[in-house]
C-alpha cells in the first residue's frame, strides 16, 4: 500500500530536487534554489529528515521491535545504502570513463575526484569499498551509512536514556568542532566532505524533534515563539547570504569552527539557521498543499522512493554536467537538463512503486 | 611486459628524481652559502632545479614566494593547502598510498624541510565557491601556500569570463593581504579545446590575473604543449590525450616543486623609489 502524500515525503522530494539541480555547478537554475538565500541547503535539509523518518519509525514500532530487532532492522537498511553507494560510484566511474574515451577528452577522468581511481586503481577501489575514497557529489550517502550504522545505538539511547540523547549527541558535535576532527580520506590524503562527528548532531536532532515526548513535545508547545524568534534569524541570514556579508574567518576568535560558515563540519550558524528555516516552515505543508496538490503528490512521490531517486539523481546530475560542457551550458540547455532530470525521477519513483506493488500483490 | 614497463618508469623516475635530487642541493648549498645573518639569500638565485627530460623546458618565471620562505627560514616547515578540482593535477599521484609526487621531490631535495599537504581538492567546485572556502581553510589551517588549481570548471560551467576574474582577483588579494603566498595552477591542453572560445577568453583571463597580481601561474596549458611536443620530437608517435594526462601528472608536479623550489629562494622584488610628487 503506497501511503499518502504527506509533509515529510513532499520536503524531501523538495531537498532531493535540490540537490539534482546544485549539483550540476554553473547550471542556470541553481541561482533559483534556496541556498542562494539561506545559509544552510537541501543537505541539511535530507539529513534531517532521515533522521526524522527514523523517529517515526522507532515511534510507530514501539514495543514491537526489541533491541536484536533494532539493530537487524537499522543494520539492514545501513547495508542497502551501503549496497547504493557502491552501485552508483561505480557507474558513476563508468560514466565518466565513457565519457572521456566517446569524447576523447581526458579530463573527464579528473572530475569528481576520480583520477585515483583511474591512475591508482588497486588502492583506491579499496578506499571506495571502506569509503574512505568518495567521488565528488557522491558523498552524502557515505555519511548516510554511518549514520544508520549509528542508528540502532540512537534508537537504543532513546529507549532507556531518552535524556541524555540530545546532550551526548550535541557534546560530541562540539567536541568534534573545538578539537576539531573528523573522518579522514584515504588512499587520496584529505577528509570527508560530510564530516559524520558533526552531522549526527542534525540527524538526532530531526530523530528527537519528530517524537511527541522530550524536546519535541517542549518545542511543539512553544513553536508560536519560536517561530517568530526563527522567522528573524532566517530574514537576517538571508540578507547576509544576499550581500555576503560574512565576517573575515581569520578575525575569528578561536576555536573558529563554532563561529565560521563551514558546510564539511556543519558550524553552529547552519545548524541554527536550518533549524529556523525549519521551524518557520514547519505546519505550511497543510496551507498550500490543498493549493497544489499535483505539486504535493509530485514531490511526495519522489520522497517516498528518496533512495532510489536519490541514487538516479546523483547519476543524471553526473551527465548533465557532461551534457553542458559538449553543448555549453544555455537557458534552453539547462532547461532539457531539468525538465528532462526531473522527468526522470518521477519515473524511477513511478517504477520503484510499480514494483512495490506487485511484491505487495505476489 | 606490463611489469617491465613499469619498472622502466620506475627506474626513469628515480633517475629524474637523482638529477633533481643533485641539482636542488646545489641550489641549496649557493643559496645557504650565501645567507646573510637574518637568513636572507644575497646572491642571485641559484638555477631552478630540473625537470625530467620527458616532460620538457617549462616556463616557470621567478616569483618569490616570501611567506613560504620565511617558514621554511623560522620552522623549517611548509604547509602547502591544494585546493581546486584535480588535486593530482598539481600535487601528482602518490602511488601506492606514498605520499603525494610534489612531497616527495620536495622533501628529498630541500635538505630539513618538511613539506605538509593539506588536500581540500574537491571536484566541480567553481572558482568562487572554492574562493569562499579557500578563507575557511585558510583560517584553519594557516597554510604558507595556496596552490589552487582554477578556471578548467568555470570554463566547462560557461562562468561569464568577468565573473571569474573578479572571483579570482579576490581571493589572491585577499591571500596576499594575510601572507599568504599563492601559485595558479592553470587549465589542461587538449588539441580540441584549442579553438574553443569560452576555454581560450577564462585561459586569457587567468593570465592577465597572474601578470596584474604578480602570482605565480603553473602554465599547465604550455606544459602540457611542450609535453606533447618532447613526445613527438623524440621520434615517439603522436602522444594521445590520455597518456599525455597521465604523463602529466608527474610533470606538472615536478613543474610545481621547482616552482616552490626557485620561489623559495628567489630575492623579492627591489621596492620602487617613491617618485617625486607631482603636481
Amino acid at each position: 500500500m503506497i501511503r499518502q502524500a504527506n509533509a515529510i515525503d513532499f520536503w524531501r522530494g523538495f531537498a532531493l530536487v535540490s540537490i539534482f539541480i546544485n549539483h550540476i555547478p554553473g547550471i542556470y537554475f541553481e541561482r533559483l534554489t534556496h541556498r542562494n538565500l539561506s545559509i544552510s541547503d537541501s543537505a541539511e535539509l535530507f539529513v534531517f529528515l532521515a533522521g526524522w523518518s527514523l523517529g517515526l519509525l522507532v515511534s510507530s514500532r514501539k514495543g514491537e521491535l526489541t533491541a536484536p530487532g533494532l539493530v537487524a532492522r537499522l543494520g539492514g537498511r545501513a547495508m542497502t545504502i551501503y549496497a547504493a553507494q557502491i552501485l552508483i560510484s561505480s557507474i558513476a566511474l563508468a560514466i565518466l570513463a565513457s565519457a572521456a574515451y566517446a569524447f576523447d577528452n581526458p579530463l573527464i577522468l579528473e572530475w569528481h575526484n576520480a583520477a585515483a581511481a583511474f591512475q591508482d586503481p588497486a588502492l583506491t577501489h579499496i578506499g571506495l569499498v571502506l569509503l574512505t575514497h568518495q567521488l565528488g557529489y557522491f558523498d552524502i550517502l557515505p555519511l548516510y551509512v554511518v549514520l544508520m550504522l549509528a542508528a540502532p545505538l540512537i534508537a537504543l539511547i532513546d529507549k532507556f536514556a531518552r535524556p541524555a540523547l540530545v546532550p551526548i549527541s550535541l557534546l560530541l558535535y562540539v567536541s568534534a568542532l573545538v578539537v576539531p576532527f573528523t573522518a579522514p580520506t584515504w588512499p587520496v590524503a584529505g577528509q570527508w566532505f560530510f564530516n559524520p562527528f558533526t552531522w549526527q548532531a542534525i540527524f538526532v536532532l530531526g530523530f528527537a524533534l519528530s517524537r511527541d515526548e522530550g524536546i519535541g513535545a517542549v518545542v511543539r508547545r512553544k513553536m508560536r515563539l519560536i517561530k517568530i524568534v526563527a522567522l528573524q534569524i532566517v530574514l537576517v541570514t538571508a540578507v547576509l547570504v544576499w550581500f555576503n556579508w560574512f565576517p573575515d574567518p581569520t578575525r575569528l576568535p578561536e576555536p573558529k569552527l563554532l563561529f565560521l560558515n563551514g558546510k564539511s563540519f556543519l558550524t553552529p550558524m547552519r545548524l541554527i539557521q536550518f533549524l529556523a528555516l525549519a521551524a518557520v516552515f514547519s505546519g505550511s505543508y497543510a496551507y498550500f498543499a490543498p493549493w497544489v496538490p499535483w505539486l504535493a503528490d509530485f514531490l511526495s512521490s519522489l520522497g517516498r522512493n528518496s533512495l532510489n531517486v536519490f541514487c538516479v539523481a546523483s547519476l543524471l546530475s553526473l551527465c548533465g554536467q557532461i551534457v553542458r560542457y559538449l553543448y555549453t551550458g544555455s537557458l534552453p540547455t539547462d532547461t532539457i537538463i531539468v525538465i528532462g532530470g526531473i522527468g526522470l525521477l518521477r519515473l524511477t519513483a513511478g517504477v520503484s512503486e510499480w514494483r512495490d506493488r506487485r511484491t505487495t500483490n505476489a | 611486459m606490463e611489469r617491465s614497463s613499469n619498472d622502466k618508469r620506475l627506474m626513469a623516475r628515480r633517475a629524474a628524481m637523482l638529477l633533481i635530487a643533485g641539482v636542488l642541493a646545489l641550489a641549496l648549498w649557493r643559496g645557504a652559502s650565501a645567507q646573510d645573518p637574518a637568513g636572507k639569500p644575497d646572491t642571485p638565485p641559484a638555477p631552478p632545479p630540473a625537470v625530467t627530460k620527458d616532460c620538457g623546458e617549462a616556463n616557470v618565471t621567478v616569483t618569490p614566494l616570501p611567506n613560504s620562505a620565511l617558514a621554511l627560514q623560522k620552522r623549517q616547515q611548509v604547509k602547502i593547502l591544494a585546493i581546486g578540482a584535480s588535486s593530482a593535477a598539481m600535487l601528482g599521484m602518490g602511488h601506492d598510498g606514498n605520499p603525494p609526487l610534489l612531497e616527495e621531490i620536495l622533501e628529498r631535495n630541500i635538505k630539513g624541510l618538511d613539506v605538509e599537504i593539506i588536500n581540500r581538492s574537491y571536484s566541480g567546485e567553481l572558482a568562487e565557491a572554492a574562493g569562499e572556502r579557500l578563507k575557511i581553510e585558510v583560517a584553519l589551517n594557516h597554510p604558507d601556500l595556496v596552490l589552487w588549481q582554477v578556471g578548467t570548471n568555470d570554463a566547462f560551467a560557461q562562468v561569464p569570463v568577468e565573473n571569474f576574474e573578479q572571483s579570482v582577483t579576490n581571493t589572491v588579494r585577499w591571500l596576499k593581504d594575510h601572507n599568504v603566498d599563492v601559485i595558479l595552477v592553470g587549465l589542461h591542453y587538449m588539441k580540441q579545446l584549442t579553438k574553443d572560445e569560452h576555454y581560450q577568453a577564462i585561459r586569457a583571463s587567468l593570465q592577465r590575473i597572474t601578470a596584474a597580481e604578480s602570482v605565480l601561474r603553473i602554465t599547465r596549458y604550455e606544459a602540457m604543449e611542450v609535453l606533447a611536443r618532447t613526445m613527438r620530437e623524440s621520434g615517439r608517435p603522436e602522444p594521445r590525450d590520455f597518456g599525455l594526462t597521465e604523463a602529466g601528472y608527474d610533470c606538472m608536479a615536478q613543474y610545481v616543486a621547482r616552482a616552490i623550489a626557485v620561489g623559495l629562494f628567489a630575492k623579492p622584488p627591489k621596492p620602487h623609489a617613491t617618485p617625486p610628487p607631482t603636481r
